[in-house]
């Protein structure tokens, strides 16, 4: 590939990503969906910070894989199933760029918007630094864990929305595949899987293999191993790598 | 600088464009004349790389659509069938963020914008948003978008689809204007227009090519039978002959 194609590829990326971007904003979604988080995810920590009056973060990391299977699909779900239904999406694709750019530059404004949710609740780590001494490498691990579980689940949620051209069905689709994902890590739900098949020990090989649980656990616990690395990234990729398949199987 | 050799499109079982054959070189505008559903918007979304010919082969600049899709796309300026905008953009944001997909930046980007903006005349609506537009300025706006990168193959689908009388008059000449080194292909279920702005008519029922003629044959034609050139056509589209 020629620097110049290299060039192309990646403002291709931008420009549709600065377009996504500046739709969130212009649409007020943003606005809306920061605040709201910003709202419920302070709402937690609180909750747990007076419960326990312990100077760290791990209540707040263990309740968001509860909150984000509802919140990220909100941000997803329209990224291509509202293209489909404006029709706008023969526009865009009839663009000289691959669909795997157009794919890409919503990823990014949706995973920058991910960013300003977590952003916004940066005053908690800064009010336990002033009231104490916090473990900031636990606190890094937890949200590293938090930005590879967003980035699955953006990627996830994407992917959903290329299949319908109705919001709501692709923020269902999500919400559901989402916390399939999550409740495969849950220890009752595995036990109650295993009792149901238990030749096959399905609940435990579903948490060993198909769950985000145990890889999301072991950044907040601030074990940064490689398996949870490879399994975010692999995910990811292998979600949106999907997804421009399913629009470029759309032309034929 | 459109070549459609043998082209089929098929959904299933249904033949959607059955065995098209044509050629548009530079300097030619050509009116895509049928009723709807008759497979006009399905060979301009085969041209613009949106759908693949089931069999068949159409090369857009000497690029084929299949194999060299990014090198057509480049190439064509393309007003979708519905024209569907982005509809919370402003509409100067929308024509950039065209512009840049497109390639463009900076002096050169702005220039084209201005120009596209002055011959659309849009310079109304550049800070409303396109939702806010009329649909008589969405069409302008749509193909404003399509000409943004001074295309050397324009495909436009019912361009004239929102405009007044006057509007469509300004149109023609702006098209006209446009086509000295390019090749413009236009689709329409209305005769006056495609009459009133091409030289050469297709015209196509039920997926197949029934006619390619030059106006003044089929002017010719009809006057030979007496018959109006409406009649003529409509003779060509009910598959009652006229040799063309």
């Amino acid at each position: 590939m020629t620097r110049l194609a290299r060039v192309g590829l990646w403002r291709g990326v931008t420009v549709v990503a600065g377009r996504e971007l500046g739709n969130y904003f212009d649409s007020k979604i943003a606005y809306v969906y920061t605040i709201a988080f910003v709202v419920m995810a302070n709402s937690i920590f609180m909750n747990e910070f007076f419960l326990t009056g312990t100077v760290d973060m791990t209540g707040f990391f263990d309740l968001m894989p509860l909150l984000l299977p509802v919140f990220l699909p909100a941000v997803t779900m329209r990224l291509w199933a509202e293209e489909r239904k404006q029709r706008t999406i023969e526009m865009l694709l009839t663009m000289p760029i691959r669909p795997i750019q157009a794919v890409i530059g919503k990823y990014v404004a949706a995973m920058l918007l991910y960013t300003l949710f977590l952003v916004g609740s940066l005053p908690i780590v800064i009010m336990l630094a002033v009231l104490g001494e916090p473990d900031l490498g636990l606190i890094t691990g937890g949200y590293l864990g938090l930005i590879g579980f967003g980035a699955m689940f953006l990627a996830l949620g994407m992917f959903l929305s290329s299949l319908s051209s109705d919001q709501i069905v692709a923020f269902i689709s999500t919400t559901v595949v989402g916390f399939l994902f999550v409740l495969s890590g849950n220890d009752r739900v595995v036990a109650v899987i295993d009792g149901l098949f238990p030749a096959l020990s399905l609940g435990t090989r579903l948490y060993e293999a198909f769950s985000v649980m145990p890889h999301y656990d072991a950044f907040v616990r601030g074990v940064v191993g490689l398996p949870a690395v490879i399994y975010f990234c692999g995910l990811s990729a292998l979600f949106l790598w999907i997804n421009a398949m399913v629009l470029e199987r759309h032309r034929a | 600088m459109i070549v459609v050799e043998n082209v089929t499109k098929r959904y299933g079982s249904f033949t959607a464009v059955d065995d098209v054959s044509f050629r548009i070189g530079a300097g030619e505008i050509v009116g895509f004349l049928g009723p709807n559903g008759a497979g006009k918007s399905t060979v301009l979304k085969m041209l613009c790389t949106w759908l693949r010919p089931t069999s068949g082969k159409i090369t857009v600049d000497g690029h084929d659509v299949v194999t060299d899709a990014l090198a057509v796309r480049r190439s064509l300026g393309y007003l979708t069938e519905h024209n569907a905008l982005y509809e919370t953009m402003r509409v100067t944001a929308f024509i950039n963020f065209v512009g840049k997909l497109r390639g463009l930046s900076g002096k050169l980007l702005d220039q084209r914008r201005e120009w596209v903006v002055e011959q659309c005349t849009i310079a109304e609506v550049m800070h409303k948003q396109v939702q806010e537009c009329s649909k008589g300025y969405r069409q302008r706006i749509g193909v404003a978008a399509a000409l943004i990168h001074d295309p050397r193959v324009i495909l436009l689908d019912e361009p004239t689809h929102g405009l007044d009388p006057i509007q469509v008059v300004a149109f023609r000449d702006f098209i006209r204007g446009l086509s000295r080194d390019r090749a413009i292909l236009f689709s329409s279920h209305n005769l006056s227009e495609v009459a009133t702005i091409s030289e050469r008519l297709l015209v196509i029922n039920r997926g197949q090519l029934l006619a390619d003629a030059s106006l003044e044959d089929l002017n010719l034609k009809a006057a030979d039978i007496g018959q109006t050139l409406e009649e003529t056509v409509l003779d060509i589209v009910r598959g009652q002959g006229v040799s063309t």
